[in-house]
């Protein structure tokens, strides 16, 4: 998997990640699994000094994004200059090394 | 003393420039002293010391006895170039770190004991420590081991350490080590403190190291005592 | 559905408590619950424990039924409730519930957690386990960084300072000097944390905008409350409270999914349910715990319940406002900053507090003729929310 699966409700429209099995907008049930767009805008971010056990660094910067098809997800942001509302191109990285096992989620350039 | 034996038994001394004082404005808007002691003081820290060899939470009873055992080897002439400083509040002593010169460029650091707690007074010993060894000292590196899980997030993972090869003196534990430009490039967020300390504040530190009771030490480090119940 | 009221409350100071485990502090909190009400030998219909880790922290699970043994209170029914930091108020709901319905009479309340069994970074990793596993947890996001992307944004938008947000540290943790069960016992001052040039070296970064001092510590307690029905109530020991109302509210669980994240529609919901249960309006409310996990909570959910306009919170508390001789007093226990935050224990302390406030046994913290009191206990990261309101009959 290269990246998320996002999903958009064959009925109204809405799309959503991560998954629900009704609809957020009208509960229907019928979804047609979608990608995010390789381009985001960045609706707000943090950097954080204090990690979870086994994340053994400071400074990583978590964000949540908006893709330009409307789906949203929280991903890991390397960009330098980071402002609210940046133009950010999506990647798909090792985020996380728990329990022997690559976890891998998306970064933000 | 039979200074003629002395010759033989004491490591020889390499001259060591002196710490310049200063304070650090704590969270609680008290002001710490942080200043170099000598060893006439060892008498005074080592009674605060002693209290913690009972204390096995968060390894204050072997950080207490290997601090206590270099505090007497370095008043007895029995260590190699070793220095101690010491954070005073109105004189009264809040902590304690001490530290060595392998060489003029390697320096050991050994231990940083916090008797207040909650207040960052380990963090920032430690930091002042470190700024002697580079700053003062002109050393290029500095290694360092932690015998609690505190230590290691609070130095190794703050400062972004770098794991070396060998053993560390502390029971030949894994060091790593702080470079010059390991240290100024964390110096802004972590190194607090500013010089020259105001003489009112100076004279009372000087004047005496004040230890609280073995009651207080206790309770300082065990956490507060109830004001009504267990 | 059935009046219900509290006739006896307790609690352990909330500290790290090394010593106990976590159903020692649930069986002394409750015997301290029972005593307070001079239960005697009137038995227990039922018991519910809120706590959101046991399993994790402690190694243990099924803990209300452990509670049951240690204080022999069998064959009283029994249950854990979860919800994440809000397990506290949902362990409440449920006991309010269990009384109100009719079939049970005296069911007893108790929250608790002990997180300090394990070391800081895992505590944090644990806690973290509530966020979404997909699209949130494996980024190694913690409820830090939750609460700091919130603060970014709900900042900006409000004109909120990173002064107000010392101005609640500051209050909170003068408040904790004068409760002996408050975690942090210790006086900060802004110039320590804030103004001094090298304040950020006391008070750094752990998830921008939030620094350290905006952020409640980690800490082990419980705190119990004993619920029944007025005409019980009248053979007890103390006055009784009433809890005048209650409500509950979800919202997505992601932060990303909320069309504005800014806006806490769980808060503003389960307070709406509680005053309109309770008849009253957020004016008529005379002392208030809020969940301050982070200083910028108290702020949002301040306004988010009702009590001060969207945007004005931030100015009541530079104002004075929110202190315990102002005009809302907020958090007069010194709240999650200050008395502490053993996950599973603060909602049900957040109402032992209010129970003393409404009794006039609060101390030298005592809100003056408190007789309508509000508190929120939020859950996951806004996304379950429970509010109480009590009131102290005339």
């Amino acid at each position: 998997m290269k990246t998320i699966t996002g999903y958009k409700c064959t009925n109204c429209g809405r799309v959503m990640f991560p998954r629900h099995e009704r609809c957020l907008t009208c509960n229907e049930r019928n979804f047609k699994e979608i990608e995010p767009t390789k381009k985001a805008k960045l609706l707000t971010y943090t950097e954080v000094n204090e990690l979870p056990w086994g994340i053994d660094e400071r400074g990583r910067v978590i964000g949540v994004v908006e893709f330009d098809n409307g789906l949203r997800a929280m991903g890991l942001v390397k960009a330098d200059k980071i402002k609210l509302g940046m133009k950010l191109t999506s990647g798909w990285e090792e985020v996380r090394y728990q329990n022997g096992v690559h976890l891998y989620g998306l970064t933000f350039e | 003393m039979d200074m003629e034996l002395e010759r033989y038994l004491r490591p020889p001394e390499y001259p060591m420039a002196p710490y310049p004082a200063k304070v650090i404005t704590l969270a609680t808007g008290a002001k710490m002293v942080v200043r170099q002691v000598d060893r006439d003081a060892v008498p005074t820290l080592l009674e605060a010391v002693m209290p913690t060899l009972q204390v096995a939470r968060d390894y204050y009873d072997i950080v207490g006895a290997r601090l206590y055992a270099e505090l007497l080897g370095w008043a007895r002439y029995r260590v190699k170039d070793e220095f101690c400083l010491v954070g005073q509040i109105d004189g009264l002593l809040v902590g304690i770190v001490n530290s060595r010169m392998y060489s003029p460029e390697l320096g050991i650091s050994l231990h940083t004991l916090a008797i207040e707690r909650g207040l960052r007074i380990g963090a920032h010993l430690f930091a002042s420590k470190m700024e002697h060894h580079i700053e003062y000292l002109n050393q290029d590196e500095v290694l360092i081991t932690a015998e609690s899980p505190i230590g290691f997030r609070r130095w190794m993972i703050e400062y972004s350490l770098i794991k070396r090869e060998g053993q560390h003196e502390l029971g030949g534990a894994t060091p790593y080590g702080l470079t010059r430009e390991l240290y100024f490039a964390n110096k802004d967020r972590l190194v607090a403190g500013e010089r020259p300390v105001p003489p009112e504040l100076m004279e009372v530190a000087e004047k005496e190291i004040i230890i609280a009771t073995e009651d207080d030490i206790l309770e300082k480090i065990l956490g507060a005592k109830r004001r009504i119940l267990q | 559905m059935r009046p219900v009221v509290i006739s006896g409350v307790g609690m352990v100071p909330f500290e790290r408590r090394d010593e106990d485990s976590l159903v020692d502090m649930l069986a002394v909190a409750s015997l301290r619950a029972m005593d307070d009400a001079g239960l005697g030998e009137r038995p227990v219909d039922a018991v519910y424990v809120g706590n959101m880790a046991s399993g994790l922290f402690n190694h243990q699970v099924s803990v209300a039924s452990s509670l049951v043994d240690r204080l022999n209170l069998m064959p009283a029914a029994a249950d854990r409730i979860e919800n994440g930091p809000a397990s506290g108020g949902s362990a409440i709901k449920n006991g309010l519930l269990a009384v109100a319905s009719g079939y049970y009479d005296v069911v007893l309340v108790a929250g608790g957690e002990k997180m300090r069994e394990v070391i800081g970074p895992r505590a944090t990793d644990i806690v973290a386990c509530m966020t979404h596993p997909e699209a949130e947890y494996i980024y190694g996001v913690t409820l830090p960084a939750m609460a700091g992307m919130f603060a970014r944004l709900y900042m900006q938008k409000y004109g909120v300072t990173r002064e107000h947000l010392a101005d609640v540290a500051i209050k909170n943790q003068e408040n904790g000097l004068l409760n002996p069960y408050a975690h942090i016992q210790m006086r900060i001052t802004k110039e320590g944390i804030l103004t001094h040039p090298q304040a950020h070296i006391n008070n750094p970064v752990v998830a921008d905008p939030l620094h350290l001092y905006d952020c409640c510590p980690v800490s082990d307690g419980a705190a119990a409350v004993l619920i029944t029905t007025p005409e019980i109530a009248k053979k007890l020991k103390k006055p009784p409270i009433t809890i005048a109302g209650f409500g509950q509210a979800t919202d997505t669980q992601t932060l990303q999914e909320r069309d504005d994240p800014t806006d806490l529609k769980a808060v503003t919901i389960a307070a709406q349910k509680a005053f309109a249960m309770a008849g009253i309006k957020p004016a008529d409310i005379d002392v208030a715990e809020l969940h301050d996990a982070f200083t910028i909570l108290e702020i949002a959910e301040s306004e988010h319940a009702g009590f001060f306009k969207k945007g004005e919170g931030a100015q009541a508390v530079a104002s004075g406002a929110t202190k315990i001789g102002g005009k809302l007093p907020i958090n007069p226990s010194g709240g999650l900053k200050s008395r502490g935050h053993p996950v599973g224990a603060t909602g049900t302390a957040q109402v032992v507090e209010l129970v003393w406030q409404l009794r006039g046994e609060a101390g030298e913290r005592q809100v003056k003729d408190a007789a309508n009191g509000f508190s929120l206990n939020f859950g996951g990261f806004g996304n379950n929310v429970l509010a109480f309101v009590l009131r102290r009959e005339a």
